[in-house]
């Protein structure tokens, strides 16, 4: 179909030339040097899953060396493996889930929800994509100049008398990265303040952008934070002295609070937007109104709030005062409030839905199910005495891992399902999504969840040798990240397939309500032909298939008056 | 047009969302700051011994002297601003000159401070002190030559008249920038003093 916008009746649409964003203009230079947001975010999506891909390779490198205790693979010593595990974790965290929901689907979505044409500074949204870039060079630069085995915190003194080179490019390429996030994160704070349309209220946004507004208040505020601890890093690694080198005076626990003043908000940059993502998911595929909206969009803002607070968790047997473990510990307790009030509010939403079980929401399911795991196992790691037994075994692992992939990256490939038919309008195979999500599921369980039962057990994380009752453990693991892969590229597969041989995607294949879903599929190049008006976007009564179309239109004639009108509460 | 400059069909919207770019901007790097004054504040309070260790250098006098160009050229700065509000076009150029030329001052007066202190063979490797004045002074200088770069062109497109009432976005953005590296290197300078003579 044509360009449907909201002012325009589906009805009268005649088919003239349509015009989409891929094809508005043509060449390398039109996609190097474009300043479409909707571009940019599938640039930054390719660039992001190319990471993916490379993480996960060191992923199954590290799970395969450690089916046996010792050697296994022959090429693997004890530092090359140290290694794998760094650059595993720094390309995933840096690489991928910080930029992937924000930067790639943020840049494509955020816009076209709000009813805005582009995001506020268009040619800052390229910089920091080529900020990425060079950071991302830097980064991988530092594998050819002798690599880096710090673990991806850095932590001093290890980081600055390690023998590997590749310490400092690897520093400066995160420090650029931080850049990159920094200038993401004020384009939508500066888009979601000022360029809302007419009836665009605050409590009229879809969740996602709570959530990415939230998620951008934290890039703000603490990657700076990142920033500078790295520079004094480098400083300190290139002159032998410096602030957290204890032989002159200085203190090496300042840098792990420097460090994680910025890292755990971090953890926040990567679930906030993905929380974001499921309130979408699980409202539009279960047909229902969402339940709580206010609360769970306060929760999005209490939660960036909390994460500037609790940073001290991830030092309790570091040395810090009984009285600071204690009310670090006490404040982490209480993120588990407004974790708590979304995971009841998308229960809630779903209790009496319609629920279509298509690929986006067995992803949003899956989220559920793995981020409760996740957030009750992160209560062991909070009190105070248990954790002295779980710190740095697997447990740990498998507890960031259930938040960090199993719900941030799980949410990532949900959205990505959720919005594919918009960003290339094509529709993959159903059941070949179903197909991938098992796969995933399955093999993401398996894999981390007899880490739990490794870490009880006593094993510590990043060892390359371990005792023999451990073995079975480590086998069964390893075997569920084959399967995950195996999920990946089956998921991998069906989605080019789907650009190649897709059927074509109507504007509004699920039922949303969002301004997104009233743009055609793959959305113009301005987004909108005039400036859209603004409903509840999760009233659904309105929202009914068409056969002729072959997807949802939103019925405007039953509306009332008022509700399309713009309105100023 | 296959690109989009600007969302903003007003320029007084878009003037708007700039500023408050701009202030996000300043806020991440208020951040940078205060952690970097944190981490000496912390490390100072932990450290019984006299700053510098030896305790017969002090901080070099010429930083007096290059804190009070700085604070001139912030008040050159609110004139040229003024200027550019009211229309004022020579005045603009004017004050945007001495703003300029003020700020390569200063850059020239810390340079000369890290002079007389590398000729006293204090390098940055010295001591937790010497350490801590270089990564300060070079942290705030390297900001200020990422602010001298706008600002020359500023100031050149202020030299033609290129700028109006409506639309002086480039002096508002250079001026809310340079106010702001005026007041971080007073925390600075502070820092630096009180880690000295404590």
């Amino acid at each position: 179909m044509t360009t449907i916008d909201a002012n325009s009746p589906a009805s009268t649409a005649v088919d003239p030339p349509v015009d989409n964003y891929l094809t508005y203009t043509r060449g390398i230079l039109s996609w190097a040097l474009t300043l479409d947001h909707k571009r940019i975010g599938v640039m930054y999506l390719f660039a992001v899953l190319s990471s993916f891909f490379v993480g996960g390779v060191f992923a199954l490198l590290v799970r395969t060396e450690l089916l046996t205790p010792g050697v296994t693979l022959p090429w693997v010593d004890a530092d090359t493996y140290n290694e794998y595990f760094t650059l595993h974790g720094a390309i995933m965290v840096f690489l991928v889930i910080i930029p992937s929901i924000p930067a790639a689907l943020g840049n494509f979505v955020l816009p076209v929800m709000l009813g805005a044409k582009d995001v506020a500074f268009p040619r800052m949204n390229l910089g920091s994509f080529y900020l990425w870039i060079v950071g991302a060079v830097c980064a991988v630069y530092s594998l050819v100049a002798g690599g880096f085995d710090t673990g991806w915190t850095f932590y001093t003194p290890y980081s600055t008398t390690t023998s590997f080179s590749g310490v400092i490019p690897v520093l400066i390429g995160v420090f650029i990265l931080g850049f990159s996030s920094i200038f993401t994160g004020i384009n939508f704070v500066v888009t979601i303040h000022k360029l809302r349309p007419p009836g665009m209220t605050w409590f009229r946004m879809p969740l996602f952008l709570w959530a990415t507004y939230a998620t951008a208040l934290i890039q703000v505020l603490a990657t700076p934070v990142l920033g500078i601890t790295l520079l004094m890093l480098i400083v300190e690694r290139v002159a032998q002295i410096g602030l957290f080198d204890p032989a002159m005076g200085g203190d090496p626990v300042l840098f792990q609070h420097f460090f994680w003043f910025y890292s755990h908000p971090a953890v926040y940059i990567m679930i906030l937007p993905a929380m974001g993502i499921i309130s979408e998911i699980i409202s539009v595929h279960a047909h229902r109104h969402i339940f709580g909206y206010r609360f769970i969009a306060f929760s999005s803002v209490a939660i960036a709030i909390f994460s500037f607070l609790v940073w001290g968790h991830h030092m309790f047997t570091s040395g810090q005062s009984p009285l600071m473990n204690t009310l670090f510990s006490a404040i982490t307790f209480s993120v588990a409030i407004p974790s708590a009030i979304k995971v009841f509010n998308w229960l809630s939403t779903l209790y009496k839905g319609s629920i279509s079980l298509n690929t986006p929401m067995l992803y949003g399911l899956g989220f559920i199910f793995l981020f409760t795991i996740g957030g009750l196992t992160g209560l062991h790691l909070g009190t105070l005495n248990t954790d002295i037994h779980l710190h740095d075994t697997y447990f740990v692992v498998a507890h960031f891992h259930y938040v960090m992939m199993g719900s941030a990256l799980i949410a990532m490939i949900g959205g990505l399902h959720h919005w594919w038919p918009k960003m290339f309008g094509k529709m993959y195979k159903e059941n070949h999504g179903a197909i991938g999500f098992w796969l995933v599921f399955i093999g993401f369980n398996v894999t981390f969840f007899t880490q739990f039962m490794l870490g009880s057990h006593g094993m510590p994380r990043r060892y390359y040798d371990y005792m023999p009752e451990f073995q079975i453990y480590h086998v069964i693991s390893t075997i569920g990240s084959y399967i995950m892969a195996l999920g990946f590229f089956w998921t991998a597969y069906y989605l080019i397939a789907s650009l190649i041989s897709g059927k074509k995607a109507p504007a509004n294949p699920w039922g949303g309500r969002s301004l997104e879903w009233q743009c055609s599929s793959p959305p113009p190049h301005d987004n909108f032909k005039t400036t859209p008006s603004v409903g509840d976007c999760y009233d659904f009564s309105v929202v009914h298939w068409d056969e002729e179309e072959g997807g949802y239109v939103v019925d405007r004639s039953g509306l009332p008056e008022s509700e399309e009108k713009p309105s100023s509460h | 047009m296959a690109n989009t400059v600007s969302p903003f069909e007003d320029p007084q919207e878009r003037a708007n969302a700039g500023v408050f770019g701009m202030a996000c901007f300043i806020i991440s790097l208020v951040m940078v700051f205060a952690a970097t004054i944190l981490a000496v504040v912390v490390v100072r309070l932990q450290d019984p011994g006299s700053w510098p260790p030896g305790g017969e250098v002090g901080l070099p006098p010429v930083l007096l002297a290059s804190t009070v160009v700085l604070v001139i050229s912030s008040g050159t700065m609110v004139a040229a601003n003024r200027s550019a509000r009211v229309g004022d076009g020579p005045g603009l150029a004017r004050w945007m000159i001495a703003t300029f030329v003020l700020a390569i001052l200063f850059l020239m007066a810390q340079g000369i401070a890290w002079w007389e202190l590398l000729d006293l063979g204090i390098g940055l490797d010295t001591d937790l002190w010497s350490w801590t004045f270089y990564v300060l002074t070079a942290l705030h200088a390297l900001h200020v030559l990422g602010g001298i770069i706008p600002m020359a062109v500023v100031t050149e497109r202020a030299r033609r008249h290129e700028y109006s009432v409506e639309n002086h976005r480039g002096v508002t953005y250079v001026g809310m920038y340079w106010h702001f590296l005026d007041v971080a290197w007073l925390g600075l300078y502070a820092t630096l003093w009180w880690a000295t003579s404590v």
